[in-house]
């Protein structure tokens, strides 16, 4: 599975939303439940699946599913 | 891109936007530039901050530094494009100082408790406490108890006929042989000898010798009882105006108190018999050391909903055995606000 798929499976989780409504586009600003506390949720899974921390500035740049996977695929190299 | 940095004086006009942006949320930060204050720096604007309040905490005896994570804000609650931001502070913070805590907060359904809860903080309710002094004011005042119509119209009752008394007093027990403590104007010698003799018994609390408390109690409408070698209580006689949770009660409050677990007991009796002798509608406070809360017990107190939370970070959670062992009320943080 890739890690763009990866992202998504853990969205759908934590936002409660059905994986096919989750796409590379999608935003906090189009998906209700994806608050604050949820992006937490969201970031701190990808750690926990991933082995990895996030720095502050790159938890900045995950504005979407699809920035959340580049980010992560950075990360893990 | 943002960047987390102290608050500088250039970025009060920026702060002052931050806060016309934020402002149905219904909290403001501080618009004076502060070493201690960081705000999160977006280009021209600023979109959040946060401020640390550095204090020493003792451990039995032991001192270490820690800091109070106090009003973080992101701009991600009215712009859902900065939902991260309140994440990016607060991994900033920890990096500055990674004994953190946080106090208050409005329960630990609200949003910050809850995002400190997923990154592994501690989190425990501060017991809140009442006692009923004048039952009719309390009956006809208190907040929570009233919700609906038929609660009040039976709780205005009871108050009138006197229903009300007769049933809270069968829930209080009365005190005996408590002498009042009396009122100082600052803290002296004899609050370092209570510091020195009672800190090591407690498995975490915050420096209250006379210095600390006379620099934070000093220009606040505080009331320092000295209850003689054993102690002290900071209390609050309030008369509260259409508060959302005590109506229009004159409210008194033990708000912060100290001597050895064992002499807590005597504090509390002298504080309580001062503020009844005031002639106070009702009588509160929040404590999380299990010595308290049993001196409040012991006292006619009953345990009531508390909102007021306690966050500790993973660092801070290792030197804290158990909840019960740390001295903690609204005397810590922010202090006595709201009472």
């Amino acid at each position: 599975m890739s890690v763009l798929e990866q992202v998504r499976t853990a969205a759908s989780d934590i936002l409660q939303i059905a994986p096919e409504k989750i796409t590379e586009a999608s935003t906090p600003e189009q998906i209700e439940s994806w608050d604050s506390v949820q992006h937490l949720n969201l970031i701190l899974a990808l750690e926990t699946q991933f082995g990895v921390e996030f720095e502050p500035e790159e938890i900045e740049q995950m504005k979407s599913i699809g920035k959340i996977a580049t980010v992560v695929e950075a990360k893990i190299g | 891109m943002i960047a987390i940095r102290p608050f500088t004086e250039e970025w009060t006009g920026a702060v002052r936007d931050f806060n016309w942006r934020i402002a149905s949320n219904g909290f403001l930060f501080p618009g004076q530039a502060a070493a201690n204050h960081f705000i999160a720096v977006d280009g021209d604007a600023v979109r959040g901050g946060y401020i640390l309040r550095h204090q020493q905490f003792w451990f039995r005896g032991e001192p270490r530094d820690v800091a109070h994570y106090r009003l973080p804000l992101s701009e991600g609650i009215v712009d859902k494009a900065y939902v991260s931001l309140g994440m990016q502070l607060l991994r900033h913070a920890l990096k500055q100082q990674p004994m953190l805590y946080g106090l208050g907060m409005g329960g630990v359904d609200k949003a910050l408790p809850r995002m400190l809860k997923a990154m592994g903080w501690g989190l425990w309710e501060v017991p809140f406490l009442f006692k009923v002094n004048r039952a009719a004011a309390f009956l006809r005042n208190i907040q929570p108890l009233r919700k609906t119509a038929l609660r009040r119209v039976a709780m205005d009752l009871a108050a009138y006929s006197g229903l009300g008394w007769a049933g809270l007093r069968a829930l209080q027990r009365p005190l005996h042989g408590v002498s009042a403590g009396g009122v100082v104007n600052s803290f002296d010698g004899w609050a370092d000898e209570v510091w020195r003799s009672s800190s090591p018994a407690y498995g975490a609390v915050a420096e209250r010798d006379a210095e600390t408390l006379n620099a934070f109690y000093g220009e606040q409408n505080a009331i320092r009882l000295k209850v003689g070698s054993a102690g002290w209580a900071i209390v609050l006689d309030t008369q509260m105006h259409g508060d959302k949770y005590f109506g229009d009660m004159r409210v008194g409050s033990v708000a912060d108190c100290l001597a050895a677990p064992p002499d807590a007991p005597q504090v509390i009796g002298a504080a309580v018999r001062f503020l009844e002798q005031r002639g106070v509608d009702l009588i509160v406070s929040n404590q999380l050391h299990a010595a308290w809360v049993a001196a409040l017990r012991g006292s006619g107190f009953r345990v009531g909903p508390s909102n007021f939370v306690f966050a500790a970070s993973k660092k801070l959670l290792e030197l804290i055995p158990e909840a019960a062992e740390v001295h903690m009320n609204r005397g810590d943080g922010d202090g006595p606000i709201h009472l």
